[in-house]
């Protein structure tokens, strides 16, 4: 374990902790509105400041995080699992599923999804708690995320499917969903293993964006997304560095994640 | 399930394989194994000796090649076997040896699990693990590999920490897991060297000394299938066009095919000769 | 003599530098001036005009009978040299001015007003400015007295009848180009879908300057279509765009900081924010919570448990008032003064709640029946100042028990809700007011209206309050006397006041933006604040290069 790896470990397990305890960290809580104080700079009360409406913006980003740090992995895996499922199972079969598939992930890829989402948004209640509305809005980009993945994984099963030790293995009497799970999934792993940690950031991101359409994290709960979206127009960078803080730490929390993934990837 | 019959003859192939628009891969072939025979398949790539290996098998895949005629084995004709019950005779009655052994392990799996994988295809429901490990050791002592006590530390290795003569007596082992009537080696030793393609040879040769299975042993190489048969068919351009004992072969090739590979050899003074030697001492043994 | 003879040589050259300056800007003319739409305009067609684009584009292409004056807010004769109402407040007469000629060349007269109007008042084209028209039921007829002449009759009186004539661009009735030939300083020149509107001067406009000089100065007008109000202000900073006629309140202290020449803050607009409740009888909501909306308690209360002057002095950065009503102070003449904004009052808002039967527990408000009080707010995704309303009213109402969830929505679903499915509880939006007389606000206060947002298109008044409200509306609308007019409409105020079916946040100030390179602007509160005398600016494209 060289110096940077334990670094990034360190990074993950601080980050990870520090947030997941900000009941206890948070100096307020996150929804609580300093009206005298609003788009305050940093101080001793307010260590990153606050936001537009008086809010801690210290207290946000713990809370964001742990929002963010908790359901963008989840719908990662998610979205993960069924680029595997579809497009390894697809690859693996080959033939007719694979082109059947491809066809499906090529269509559900061309999808106008804005519009599909706005119907998302039309049947779903307007009434529903901002923690419910943050789940769904992960479990949809977990549903929604996994097309493009499954494009790759279904390439990687198809070569798979022609191996010798899949052929071997066939020989040997091995068949249907043991043989997929023994020596497929296994050798799919690096691809899904990427593919996982690409969607962590684009669905933090994503997540933002789907704000607009009134199905991202409601107010008042913070998340990395909304966020970020705070820095939208922002021009004077350097009159108020702190309001970085939240893209500073995506930037190195992702970072840390990678660098702790490329060496379990290296011995796996 | 196949009845068990007696007959001497363990498998019998009169088979045309062909891919639908194109030529016959394979024309007319007429190819009969003994029981406890050793029968040497030679040709050059191309040739379709593989694909014969795999028509056997049942793994051609069905829907794109065409296979007629019928392969009898122990008195069942494979052909009108049905997918289910084919498999039940992959890896237990009929198994296969592929020619690179460390792109035929799984790079991702150790060599356990993978041994395990393949005892597993066709162990009893009351099986435990213990029959599982039992079966495996013997298996790897079969094959000269490390086994039990403190070597089983070799069952966790990956193919990639395996030297190329290591991992084909793995795949041997694995081949030989439940006691095949018939093993099919198919280039099973071109991609070795010369030592380890002697060992592995006269590991093939103790193994049908010991238990007695047949082997098809599909080659290229004319010297090494004359070590280990008893019986050598020649295929050329998809069709048998000579069979006959190694002696036979060697000493009065009948086929203008088969006098061009004689001729091919290196002439060495005492090459023939010692090959000669050779295969009778393996026949006579 | 060398000295002698070098400076009679920087003097040529200063001499021939002039000389090409002067024929430069000379040549140069008016310009171009370049702003943004903040959406796509529906139409071109200036009697189809419902949306903020296409109303910034029918002022400056369409030519008017008669104009309101947007700084001094008196009306002024365009087309028209004069007009005049009939007593009973149904006839106006104009008499038009002679010479003039559309854009395409056909000539103006008479025939093309009563074209005009007929058209408007068909009620199949559905002509949200024709509704202003509508006072009672029956046919206007438009009589042509000579070329020159022209008698429009109403069935009923209108009342402020020459008014309505700000919105009305005169279309040719012959002109093969039909909405193309237009009669304003500007027409459209090129349209491309979703990105720009070019204007270009229209050569045959009729208006000349003091100095006998054709109006517009302007050479063309480039409308670029931008929703993105940070792209419009970075452009803006660039020098791309020459103004803006609204300025987010955070925009404005921050370009104020660095080039406060730059800005204006016109003071109280008539724009205001508001909310309202569903109180639509089919709606698809619980019964319990129709219950709630349609209490007067209940949205009393709410509207006093929301603190005004936080959401002007963090929203809007002090640049917002709170609202008092419908009218605006800003407009000097329709305002009724005794009234006062709804003052922050928690504890008032609960003893109101409490005497409808809701009870606190626990920090959470239930009603009589024992519902937990939640309901949701809609408003449209994209406006930063709406959104951050909606957050500080969430934690006001939280304070006294009411769970609000905010929903941001795409505009199309949000209009498709407010005003077709009735899905949705509450909802916030802003009404961008552009006209001083209350006959404007009609399909707003009928309980038949399209716009009276709580509960539209009723059939008959489902309330003693709106049936007062339609038959105030009504009598002010039908009767010239400006006295009576206002005494009608006060009360309309009033009773809007103490019933509050529509919650009025703030009245936001007239903030806008120009460049530099703009001449003769002078912003105003009225839309289009920053362009309502477009005729009369120049654009010096030197100046804005140099930024």
């Amino acid at each position: 374990m060289n110096l940077a790896r334990k670094l990034a470990c360190v990074v993950v397990v601080f980050v990870c902790a520090v947030s997941l305890a900000a009941n206890w960290l948070a100096p307020v809580g996150y929804a609580k509105q300093f009206r005298e104080a609003p788009g305050a700079p940093p101080s001793h009360e307010h260590w990153l400041g606050t936001d537009e409406v008086g809010r801690d913006r210290f207290a946000r980003v713990l809370y964001g995080t742990r929002i963010s740090l908790l359901l963008a992995p989840a719908a990662a895996l998610v979205s993960t699992l069924l680029a595997a499922l579809v497009g390894g199972l697809a690859g693996y079969l080959g033939g007719i599923w694979l082109r059947l598939a491809r066809g499906f992930t090529d269509l559900f890829l061309s999808l106008p999804w804005l519009f599909l989402l706005i119907t998302v948004r039309a049947v779903l209640p307007l009434n529903v708690s901002p923690l419910t509305s943050v789940l769904i809005t992960f479990l949809i980009l977990g549903l929604l995320g996994w097309a493009a993945a499954a494009r790759v994984l279904s390439t990687s099963a198809d070569a798979l499917r022609n191996s010798d030790f899949v052929l071997q293995a066939r020989a040997s009497g091995l068949h249907g969903p043991r043989l997929f799970l023994i020596h497929v999934l296994p050798n799919l792993k690096p691809v899904l293993y990427a593919q996982f940690w690409i969607s962590i950031p684009v669905f933090i991101l994503s997540e933002a964006n789907l704000g607009i359409l009134g199905l991202g994290v409601a107010e008042p709960l913070p998340s990395w997304g909304s966020l970020l979206r705070e820095l939208e127009g922002l021009m004077s960078f350097r009159e108020e560095p702190w309001r970085l803080v939240p893209l500073v730490l995506l930037i190195v929390v992702m970072t840390s994640f990678q660098m702790l993934l490329s060496k379990e990837e290296v011995t796996a | 399930m196949p009845t068990p019959d007696s007959s001497p003859t363990l498998l019998s192939a009169q088979v045309t394989v062909r891919y639908p628009g194109k030529a016959p891969v394979l024309q007319g072939i007429s190819l009969d194994i003994a029981r406890g025979e050793v029968v040497g398949l030679v040709g050059q790539s191309g040739s379709g000796k593989s694909t014969l290996a795999l028509a056997i098998l049942g793994l051609l895949g069905r829907q794109r090649a065409i296979v007629e005629g019928k392969i009898v084995f122990q008195g069942t004709d494979l052909l009108t076997l049905r997918e289910r019950e084919l498999r039940s005779l992959r890896g237990r009655a009929l198994s296969l040896v592929l020619q690179s052994p460390l792109a035929s392990l799984n790079p991702a799996l150790e060599i356990g699990t993978q041994l395990r994988e393949a005892w597993r295809a066709h162990s009893e429901r009351a099986a435990t693990s213990d029959d599982c490990d039992r079966a495996i050791q013997s298996s790897l002592k079969n094959v000269s590999l490390p086994c039990g006590g403190n070597d089983r530390d070799f069952l966790r290795k990956r193919a990639s920490q395996l030297s190329v003569g290591q991992a084909q007596r793995v795949l041997i082992a694995m081949a030989i897991l439940h006691r095949p009537a018939l093993l099919i080696a198919d280039e099973a030793t071109s991609a070795l060297d010369v030592i380890t393609q002697s060992e592995i040879l006269e590991l093939f040769a103790r193994l049908n000394r010991e238990t007695g299975m047949s082997i098809l042993y599909i080659s290229h190489d004319l010297p090494s299938v004359a070590g280990i048969c008893q019986r050598i068919a020649i295929l050329h351009e998809g069709e048998i066009v000579e069979s006959g004992t190694v002696e036979q072969i060697f000493t009065a090739p009948a086929h203008e095919y088969t006098r061009r590979l004689m001729q091919a050899l290196p002439q060495l003074p005492v090459q023939r000769e010692v090959l000669l030697a050779r295969a009778h001492a393996v026949t006579l043994d | 003599m060398n000295m002698n003879k070098s400076v009679r040589r920087a003097f040529l050259q200063l001499l021939v530098c002039f000389f090409l300056l002067a024929a430069f800007a000379f040549a140069q003319n008016g310009g171009e001036l370049r702003f943004c739409l903040r959406s796509e305009p529906k139409t071109f067609d200036p009697a189809l005009v419902d949306d903020d684009a296409s109303v910034a584009i029918r002022y400056l292409t369409g030519g008017v009978l008669v104009r309101a004056n947007r700084k001094t807010q008196d009306l002024e004769p365009e087309l028209a040299e004069s007009w005049s109402v009939s007593k009973d407040s149904k006839q106006i007469t104009f008499k038009l001015r002679h010479g003039i000629l559309f854009s395409d060349g056909s000539p103006f007269s008479a025939e093309d007003v009563a074209f005009t109007m007929q058209r408007l008042m068909d009620p199949a084209l559905h002509s949200s400015t024709g509704d202003a028209f509508r006072s009672g039921s029956g046919t206007v007829s438009t009589k042509i007295i000579a070329p020159d002449q022209i008698a429009i009759t109403f069935p009923a009186p209108l009342a402020g009848l020459e008014h309505l004539f700000d919105q009305v661009a005169i279309m040719s009735a012959h002109s093969p180009k039909k909405e193309g030939a237009v009669l304003g300083p500007f027409m459209v020149a090129e349209y491309k879908a979703g990105s720009s509107v070019l204007l270009k001067r229209n050569p045959n406009y009729w208006k000349k300057d003091a100095a006998g000089r054709r109006l517009p100065y302007l050479d063309s007008v480039r409308l670029d279509i931008q929703p993105n109000r940070d792209v419009e202000m970075l452009r803006f900073k660039r020098g791309e765009l020459d103004l803006i006629n609204s300025v987010d309140s955070d925009y404005f202290d921050r370009l104020a900081a660095s080039s406060p020449q730059l800005v204006h803050d016109a003071g109280a607009s008539l724009d205001y924010e508001f909310l309202w409740f569903n109180q639509v009888a089919s709606a698809p909501i619980p019964e319990y919570k129709r219950a709630w909306f349609r209490s007067v308690n209940f949205r009393r209360a709410i509207s006093q448990a929301v603190n005004r002057d936080d959401l002007s002095r963090i929203v809007f950065n002090g640049h917002a008032q709170p609202a008092v009503g419908p009218v605006s102070p800003a407009n000097k003449f329709w305002f009724n003064s005794k009234l006062k904004a709804e003052a922050y009052r928690p504890d008032a808002a609960l003893k109101r709640l409490q005497d409808d039967g809701f009870h606190l527990q626990n920090g959470t408000l239930f009603d009589k029946a024992g519902n937990a009080v939640e309901f949701s707010i809609v408003t449209n995704a994209g406006s930063k100042p709406r959104e951050r309303m909606a957050v500080m009213i969430q934690e006001d109402l939280g304070k006294l028990g009411i769970k609000v969830n905010v929903v941001t929505l795409d505009f199309p679903s949000l209009i498709e809700r407010i005003s077709q499915k009735f899905n949705y509880e509450a909802a916030m939006l802003g009404f961008r007011n552009v006209e001083l007389d209350p006959n404007s606000q009609m399909t707003i206060w009928l309980s038949s209206g399209d716009n009276h947002a709580w509960n539209p298109q009723q059939k008959s008044p489902e309330t003693a309050w709106e049936a007062e409200i339609d038959r105030l509306m009504r009598a002010q609308a039908s009767t010239a006397d400006p006295k009576k007019r206002k005494e009608s409409f006060d009360r309309v105020q009033e009773i809007a006041a103490e019933q509050a079916p529509l919650i009025y946040l703030i009245n936001q100030n007239a903030l806008s933006a120009v460049s530099n390179a703009v001449a003769g602007a002078n912003p105003v509160i009225l839309n289009p604040q920053t362009f309502w005398n477009a005729e009369r600016l120049t654009v010096n494209s030197q100046a804005r290069a140099s930024r």
